[in-house]
């Protein structure tokens, strides 16, 4: 019984996550303003290009399945990383979303 | 006559820990003052970082031993350097100001320093605090969101609270604060952010500001001309964040200022006085009284904040009143304190955008082909890297032998200026690089060495070990040299040889600055402990040595 509710509770989070975490589709022009942003607000702690990340978090292995993961650690700060929320627009996250799952692996 | 005697002592006691520090004690600290107390920032006025301690020496260092540790509750760094007064240690990093107990190590009062997180997105390298600054009975310390604030030094209250500068525009600070002629003063930090930057002095006992004296030569100033027309110079730089040293004879305080704004100098064309310099300040007034340019027309990140150290010494066998001076730009300066003139100019690690001497005649750095190409909008591999042949990590001067003591860097930059120059959004961002570090083999990049000043020759270099030091150095009369190490290692040198002598695996890396003094006879050293900085150190140390700020006080184990 205990297994039983533990494998029902594990489905419904993963099927609740997975809800969650439907990753908005990506359109080419948001990978390229995502790209700039990128420039401007993230690669001197994540590396130009994602590449050299200098200690951060190496973005080029950020999981693709995790969507609202990586909006809430920009929004909110995670770690050493201060929160973005004040200054970025949600199209704005979305757009480095973009970037950081496609930009680089075109 | 024994109670007697005992009861004189206690009177005394009790009377000097009554009695606020003054003006006075703050003069002689490191010059000839009570070694039971550290009141400065750098160990003296002339920061020198130099101990005329000798209880733990060459010989007696096998018996040095850890008295206490305590934890600062903090995991992004720790840089400062504590202070002593009576018995009591003042500690802090960017959440925290604690007092502590120094025979025991027991907290008296900590108090917290509050600031917006996302204050934490203008601060280029790492959530930093250097330290605290005390007179008359305040400790007196900065927030990264750019405040001074005085605390009561018995119970840590504040006093008085003064904004500074507004963080949301870039400014923040991660220095620790001075007091200097009876005004307190302070730098600032956010030359990658667009910053016009300042050094500001403050009454002590209301926090009123008395004057503002800016960095980069505005409308009707004399070194105006050295900027381009228009607001070039309303955001180029020139941030003020390490804390400048002071003669109390010249009454001029020395501070160093960082990298134009943005980094690309095609965009702001000029010298850009006084970016990357150091300006002799009167502190009563904020007046420049002379000012040398380390980097003119500054295009590398070439921060001139360094330590700008103090000392008498025989340069051609006349004695000279000198500051000395080792630039992210890989030259070891020493110049004379009194008129900012060039006395010395060499390289002291590999450097490949200038000439490795400066003539004197000419007075300032001759460039390159390196330079020349990297102007010309090349990629170039740059020796030093923009974190420089040293970085804040101040170096020692040692009285003994007039060497000085320093933790250098040796790192090779991809360097290469961008096509276009970046916009101008107050807060954020404003450099126009693409910058990488070249890859190097392990243990390569960083060294702990003793220099001649005049001529940058080392009489001894060593690998500071797998992973480049952003530790500070102390000197003593013992014949020591004390430092850390990224992978946490307190370490005893010898002085005349190199050889480690001693080290103590402390709980963290150590990129902080040590200092000695005694208590009731026995001679301490001290040092925090946390790993911490900017991402060029995060590099390195990501994954291999855990954070976690805590001060750690040594002393010899009784026979």
């Amino acid at each position: 019984m205990k297994k039983f509710i533990v494998a029902v509770c594990m489905a419904a989070a993963n099927l609740a996550f997975a809800e969650q975490d439907e990753t908005p589709a990506i359109k080419p022009e948001q990978i390229t303003r995502g790209a700039a942003l990128y420039g401007q607000h993230c690669s001197a702690c994540h590396g130009p290009r994602m590449k050299d990340p200098e200690g951060a978090f190496d973005l080029r292995t950020f999981p693709s399945d995790q969507h609202t993961r990586f909006v809430n650690s920009v929004t909110n700060g995670k770690a050493s990383m201060p929160p973005w929320g004040g200054l970025l627009k949600p199209d704005d996250i979305e757009s480095l979303w973009a970037y950081v799952v496609a930009g680089e692996k075109k | 006559m024994r109670k007697l005697l005992l009861g004189a002592a206690l009177c005394a006691a009790v009377g000097s820990a009554a009695h606020a520090q003054t003006q006075q004690e703050l003069t002689r600290d490191g010059n000839g003052g009570n070694t039971d107390n550290v009141l400065t920032y750098g160990m003296g006025y002339h920061q020198q970082r130099y101990s005329p301690l000798k209880q733990i020496n060459k010989s007696t260092v096998k018996r040095l031993v850890p008295v206490w540790s305590m934890s600062l509750n903090n995991d992004v760094g720790e840089q400062g350097q504590a202070l002593v007064y009576n018995g009591v240690m003042y500690a802090s990093n960017v959440k925290q100001t604690v007092a502590i107990d120094a025979a025991t190590g027991r907290q008296i009062w900590a108090t917290p320093i509050d600031w917006d997180p996302a204050a934490a997105r203008i601060v280029c390298c790492g959530l930093s605090n250097r330290g605290v600054a005390l007179y008359d009975g305040k400790v007196y310390v900065a927030s990264l969101d750019a405040h001074i604030k005085a605390l009561d030094a018995k119970t840590g209250k504040e006093v008085w609270k003064t904004k500074v500068a507004e963080w949301k525009e870039g400014y923040s600070i991660t220095s620790a604060p001075t007091v200097v002629n009876g005004v307190l003063l302070t730098g600032m930090t956010g030359g990658e952010y667009g910053v016009r930057g300042f050094v500001a002095g403050y009454d002590p006992q209301t926090g009123k500001e008395l004057w503002r004296r800016h960095t980069t030569a505005g409308p009707g100033e004399k070194g105006h001309e050295t900027w381009p027309q228009g607001e070039a110079y309303a955001r180029g730089g020139g941030s003020t964040w390490i804390t400048g040293s002071y003669d109390p004879e010249l009454d001029l305080t020395y501070w160093g200022t960082s990298n134009g704004g943005p980094w690309g100098a095609n965009w702001r064309p000029g010298d850009n006085l006084w970016v990357a310099s150091v300006i002799a300040i009167r502190p009563k007034t904020g007046e420049i009284a002379w000012h040398y340019q380390w980097t003119p027309a500054e295009t590398y990140d070439f921060d001139g904040n360094n330590e700008n150290v103090l000392a008498d010494i025989t340069v051609d066998g006349q004695k000279r009143k000198v500051l000395m001076h080792a630039d992210r730009n890989g030259f070891l300066y020493v110049l004379d304190r009194t008129n900012g003139k060039l006395i010395a100019g060499n390289a002291f690690v590999k450097v490949n955008w200038a000439k490795p001497r400066i003539d004197p005649a000419i007075g300032r750095v001759e460039e390159t082909d390196v330079a020349k190409r990297l102007r010309a909008g090349e990629q170039v591999e740059l020796q030093p890297r923009w974190t420089g042949g040293k970085n804040w990590m101040p170096m020692s001067f040692n009285r003994d032998n007039g060497q000085v003591y320093m933790a250098m860097l040796e790192e090779t930059a991809i360097y290469q200026i961008n096509k276009e120059m970046p916009a101008y959004k107050a807060g954020e961002r404003y450099t126009g690089v693409t910058n990488t570090t070249k890859a190097r083999a392990p243990g390569e990049g960083g060294y702990y060495g003793a220099l001649d000043p005049l001529t940058a020759k080392a009489k001894w270099k060593i690998s500071s070990g797998d992973l480049p030091s952003w530790s500070g150095m102390l000197t003593t009369s013992g014949g020591l040299v004390f430092s850390g190490k990224a992978t946490g290692e307190f370490v005893a040198i010898d002085q005349d040889t190199g050889k480690i002598l001693w080290q103590f695996q402390t709980s963290s890396g150590i990129n902080a600055q040590p200092i000695t003094y005694t208590l009731n006879g026995r001679q301490y050293v001290s040092v925090l402990s946390g790993l911490g900085g900017g991402t060029s150190a995060k590099r390195e140390t990501q994954g291999k040595v855990q954070p976690g700020g805590s001060v750690w006080t040594f002393a010899l184990m009784p026979d």
